[in-house]
């Protein structure tokens, strides 16, 4: 039973406010605002896999949000500079993953732990994103084949919705399925102990970084498709909910470990939670409130893995 | 016996601490081979060098006949050398299985994709397990759930899975008790009776006394004493340690 609660109970805390919400606020069920739930899960949860790759491996990336908006502004940069608009998605999401690669090069070849390189890098990415803005934003009539990307419908549903789930399988599949997966998993659990099991643990933290990157450049795809505009800082309210929704996904499925389908629930139960509270009337205030509490409250209860990424100072 | 395993004149400093002075040891294939000597005299210092975590400052190993670099635990690894730290090494929060298969999983082919055979991992783990420990049959408890023996055994396991034919164990009986450090003896020369060469470290004379075919002494940096086993007594071990002659004590 207690195993039972360990394993479910943040998933049906989840499912509770979501029928707490259901009955509660006013227009939460309609079709509009469940698919608005649901691509700002989008967003959330993209950025959140990477962080949460990153995180399996017992480092921190502080830098992805700002790696996003510095995505963003490269693809906005290059369309607004007639540049085709799948050559200006490939060189943002290449920004993304050199990003990650950068991360994943300072931590395990110059041994600067991540909580200082990604802190630093995430200042890099920020005056970046602002050179090449010049401090204002991107705005423009669009290719509408881009556009499609972040607003195109299936029937009723949003494409990115589709590109989501799909995104959420590879992952899954990734993380739980794979050799590749094992080894970020044992190289995160006891690093030397993976080492002498003929792991590449250097190589598996820098892959666990560089996927923190590419989820950057590839949710800055979609946000820019979806804004038609790209500014920097467009992604600076991503870090502390991607943030909060790893941590709250560990909390779940497999306590005490970072895991994707955790991360994708949590990025779930924090995006109705925002929508719910916006819906109830809630002051602006409560929303960050809320997520300083989740944060906290997720890592008292799981612990280990973050303890252990954090203080490897 | 053809030698598995030499080392010709291996030093190794840290700084200015001289760890290994000429340490040449001849391990014979199919032995039972100790290596002992008092805490500082160089043991794990050796064993690190065999096993690849730390690299010689001079000096050769020889496996087969063939000289070899192991710049990393896995080149030792791939010679066929497989070493169980005294630490073990396990990733606690992750299952036996896990633990046993940790860098050489099984996968399956599924539509194209290298997919993990967990299945099949439980399973075989559960035959390695087995041979050391047949009480344990979940494969996917958690490592920090199991004393201190069966994690030995799982340790053990990976080894074997690793089908070295050259097993090191480092202090395996060091925080055992009498009954598991029974069952590890028995599992060292079950690992001799299929054909493999075991190096043992260990400071339980009484442990090397009574599995080990020959013994090295190392003190303060060298191999001063080469023995071979059989009419050893624990007290004979301690003698050499501590004296350091190749004397017969009687």
């Amino acid at each position: 039973m207690k195993k039972l609660i360990e394993t479910y109970g943040t998933a049906l805390a989840g499912l509770a406010l979501f029928v707490f919400l259901a009955i509660f606020a006013n227009n939460f069920l309609s079709t509009a605002n469940l698919f608005n739930v649901l691509k700002q899960v989008s967003f959330l949860s993209i950025l959140a896999f990477g962080f949460t790759f990153a995180l399996i491996t017992s480092e921190l990336d502080l830098a992805f949000a700002n790696l996003c908006s510095l995505s963003a502004v490269v693809i906005g940069f290059l369309i607004s500079s007639d540049v085709a608009w799948p050559v200006a998605v490939a060189a943002g999401i290449a920004t993304g993953l050199f990003g990650g690669l950068l991360n994943g090069f300072l931590v395990t070849v110059l041994k600067v732990p991540s909580l200082i390189s990604t802190l630093g890098t995430a200042s890099i990415a920020n005056g970046l994103a602002f050179m090449i803005t010049g401090g204002v934003a991107f705005v423009g009539r669009w290719d509408q084949n881009f556009l499609y990307l972040g607003r195109g419908k299936i029937g009723s549903v949003p494409v990115i919705i589709l590109f989501t789930l799909a995104i959420l399988a590879v992952v899954l599949v990734l993380s739980t399925q794979t050799r590749l997966g094992v080894h970020l998993q044992a190289t995160g659990e006891n690093e030397e102990a993976a080492r002498r099991s003929g792991i590449d643990t250097r190589k598996a933290k820098m892959i666990g970084l560089a996927l923190s990157g590419l989820g950057a450049g590839v949710t800055a795809m979609f946000l820019v498709a979806n804004l038609s505009s790209a500014a920097p800082q467009m992604a600076g309210d991503f870090m502390l909910n991607g943030i909060a929704a790893t941590l709250l996904g560990m909390t779940m499925f497999t306590p005490a470990k970072p895991n994707i389908l955790g991360t994708f629930v949590g990025a779930l139960i924090i995006v109705m939670l925002s929508n719910g509270l916006v819906l109830l009337g809630a002051q602006y205030y409560i929303q960050d409130i809320m997520l300083g509490i989740i944060i906290i409250v997720s890592v008292a209860v799981s612990a280990s893995v973050l303890k252990r990424a954090a203080f490897a100072l | 016996m053809p030698v598995k395993i030499s080392t010709r004149n291996i030093f190794k400093n840290y700084g200015a601490v001289e760890a290994l002075k000429g340490v040449s040891v001849d391990v014979h294939e199919g032995e039972i081979h100790a290596i002992c000597g008092d805490n500082g005299a160089g043991k794990s210092t050796f064993i690190k060098i065999l096993a690849g975590v730390e690299q010689p400052d001079r000096g050769e190993i020889v496996v087969d006949g063939k000289p070899v670099h192991f710049d990393s635990p896995h080149a030792s690894l791939t010679a066929g050398i497989a070493t169980i730290h005294q630490d073990l090494a396990v990733a606690p929060e992750m299952t036996i299985y896990q633990n046993i298969f940790m860098g050489a999983e099984l996968t399956r082919n599924v539509l194209g994709l290298r997919l993990l055979d967990k299945p099949a991992m439980r399973r075989a783990a559960v035959g390695y397990m087995a041979q050391l420990n047949p009480s344990i049959t979940d494969m996917n408890a958690k490592v920090n759930e199991l004393s201190g023996g069966q994690r030995q055994a799982v340790a053990i396991s990976r080894a074997l899975r690793w089908n070295a034919d050259t097993v090191i164990l480092d202090e395996p009986t060091a925080a055992l008790g009498v009954r598991e450090t029974e069952q590890v003896l028995d599992l060292v020369r079950s690992l001799k009776a299929s054909g493999k060469t075991v190096i043992l470290i260990s400071h339980a004379m009484q442990d090397v006394a009574a599995v080990a075919d020959r013994i090295s002494i190392l003190r303060t940096g060298k191999n001063q004493i080469d023995l071979e086993g059989g009419d050893l007594t624990a007290d004979n071990l301690s003698h050499y340690i501590l004296s350091g002659t190749g004397d017969r004590f009687h």
